[in-house]
């Protein structure tokens, strides 16, 4: 009983970050339409600029969560303005633009890839951070800060899409980018900020990610695979549905993990199939 | 006010306006008239800036457009209120409206514009917080209009706003483009309801396979030859 217990509670914490990786991604392409194949790379950026910050001048974690979302959010704000812009600027229809900018991304995954293994090698490093466990369950300090921070971001990521004015923009450029450049929203830099909040997204769960977990440089694919199964999971182009699919998906891990540790991956994809045959269109889609 | 010239556009290597000439002075309610798919919808998209002319210029409230994007183009105050309604179906009436009122400008008196609006459409205000998907057709094209307002523009376009809707319906939203033309606002109307529409517009361009092919004041096009066969069926 208490074995369940303390597997759903890790598998909510892990579902956590599942979820902000995946509505990072969920931004970058179902907005923006960039199936961003580098996705898991600026979790690992915003993973060793934590690293790297902690070890250097003892920077808090909870502090790099503002650097590498702020930082990273730049990043997504400059690539998009430039490389993605310019791409769909000169494709002749919204599907070459997808098959294009998804190609451009694999060319980021290598060059941040190894732009990082320059800096920081290929070896594992880690961020002791609040790591003694909480008395009564098995659950490590880190672990629930790192959920309090998703719930907290994931609140007020909430509140910018129903109430802002930006926000409301974009839920409206997800629908009919068209429509909304005819109310007067200027289509590519909505586009350009979604596509930079979808990767501090990932920044910042790649901070949450070094205070639980051993980083390496090689990291972040794993992660795009999880998020893009996510992704569907939810129903593309739904953020609700990536939040709901990250949680079921962590929780799934935590299960599987608990008895077969080798066979996560294989659950994930088991998960993704069976839901693609009952459900073709996600958990949340129409 | 509103002035293209010359404008030649269409999709890749099929060109759909041919040497498109129109004005549209202030205060004017004008009307363009014709058969599916002879480019009258084009023409809109390519004077909002959702397309680019190939050649030709469109100048509005005295500066050139040809080459603006959408946003900038109801920033100055040109309202393009596109076919089959294309609503933000997820997102809520009021929320439909807001978009509206997104350029800087009407944001600011956004409530204001709303209250005005809602006396317009009556049906919307019931409904303000359902989404915009639950709306019958006439309720959706309602919207679509006051969504088109909620700007404050100076010259609304309006793509065939009668089309899928019930006759009854349809002689609203003819009664609500006469009371918007009224209240000041000029109209560019693009109808295939050719009766009704010379019925409330002050002048018409008939268009046919992308050219120019007629062009008067409503009375005078109603009894020519001409636009009584083609598009009255007498």
């Amino acid at each position: 009983m208490v074995a369940v217990r303390d597997i759903i509670i890790t598998g909510l914490l892990l579902g956590g970050v599942f979820a902000l990786v995946s509505v990072g991604l969920s931004l970058e392409y179902g907005v923006a339409r960039v199936l961003n194949v580098a996705h898991g790379e600026f979790i690992m950026l915003g993973a060793f600029l934590t690293f790297w910050l902690f070890s250097s001048v003892n920077l808090n974690p909870l502090v790099s969560i503002l650097v590498s979302g702020v930082f990273i959010f730049v990043i997504g704000w400059f690539l998009h303005s430039t490389l993605f812009r310019r791409l769909m600027d000169s494709s002749p229809s919204l599907e070459v633009f997808e098959g294009q900018s998804m190609l451009a991304s694999f060319g980021l995954l290598y060059v941040v890839q190894n732009i990082a293994r320059l800096i920081w090698g290929s070896q594992t490093h880690q961020v002791l951070f609040l790591s003694r466990t909480v008395t009564g369950a098995q659950i490590p300090l880190n672990r629930l800060v790192s959920l309090g921070v998703v719930i907290v971001i994931g609140g007020a990521f909430y509140f910018f899409l129903a109430r802002t004015r930006m926000g409301k923009a974009i839920r409206a450029s997800a629908q009919d980018p068209t429509t909304a450049g005819l109310m007067g929203v200027n289509i590519h830099t909505v586009l350009a900020i979604c596509f930079g909040l979808g990767l501090a997204m990932a920044g910042i769960a790649g901070t949450l990610i070094s205070t639980v977990y051993a980083i390496q440089t090689n990291m972040g694919l794993q992660y795009t695979v999880i998020a893009m199964i996510v992704v569907v999971l939810g129903g593309l182009g739904s953020i609700s549905g990536a939040m709901i699919g990250g949680v079921i998906l962590g929780i799934v891990s935590q299960l599987v993990t608990y008895f077969q540790p080798t066979m996560t991956f294989i659950a994930y994809y088991a998960i993704f199939i069976v839901l693609l045959l009952v459900r073709p269109k996600g958990i949340m889609g129409k | 006010m509103l002035e293209v010239n010359g404008i030649n556009a269409g999709y890749g290597r099929i060109q759909v306006l041919w040497d498109m000439s129109v004005n549209v002075g202030e205060g004017e309610f004008v009307a363009l008239v014709g058969a599916n798919g002879a480019g009258k919808t084009t023409l809109l998209k390519t004077i909002s800036g959702v397309m680019r002319p190939t050649s030709g210029s469109i100048t509005f409230l005295g500066k050139r457009i040809e080459h603006a994007n959408p946003n900038q183009i109801v920033n100055m105050g040109l309202s393009h209120i596109p076919e089959s309604r294309r609503l933000f179906t997820d997102m809520s009436i009021r929320e439909n409206l807001e978009m509206g009122a997104y350029p800087g400008r009407s944001w600011k008196i956004r409530r204001a514009t709303m209250k005005w609006v809602f006396g317009l459409f009556p049906r919307l205000e019931e409904r303000a917080g359902q989404l915009a998907r639950t709306l019958s057709g006439g309720e959706q094209q309602m919207l679509a209009m006051g969504r088109g307002l909620m700007s404050r523009p100076k010259l609304v376009m309006v793509d065939e706003p009668s089309n899928g809707l019930a006759p009854l319906v349809v002689t609203e939203v003819f009664q609500i483009l006469k009371s918007l033309h009224n209240e000041g606002i000029t109209i560019l109307l693009v109808e295939q309801n050719v009766r009704q529409t010379l019925a409330v517009a002050d002048r018409a361009y008939v268009i046919e396979n992308g050219h120019l092919a007629l062009e008067g004041a409503c009375r005078m096009l109603a009894a020519s030859d001409h636009v009584r066969k083609a598009y009255l069926g007498l």
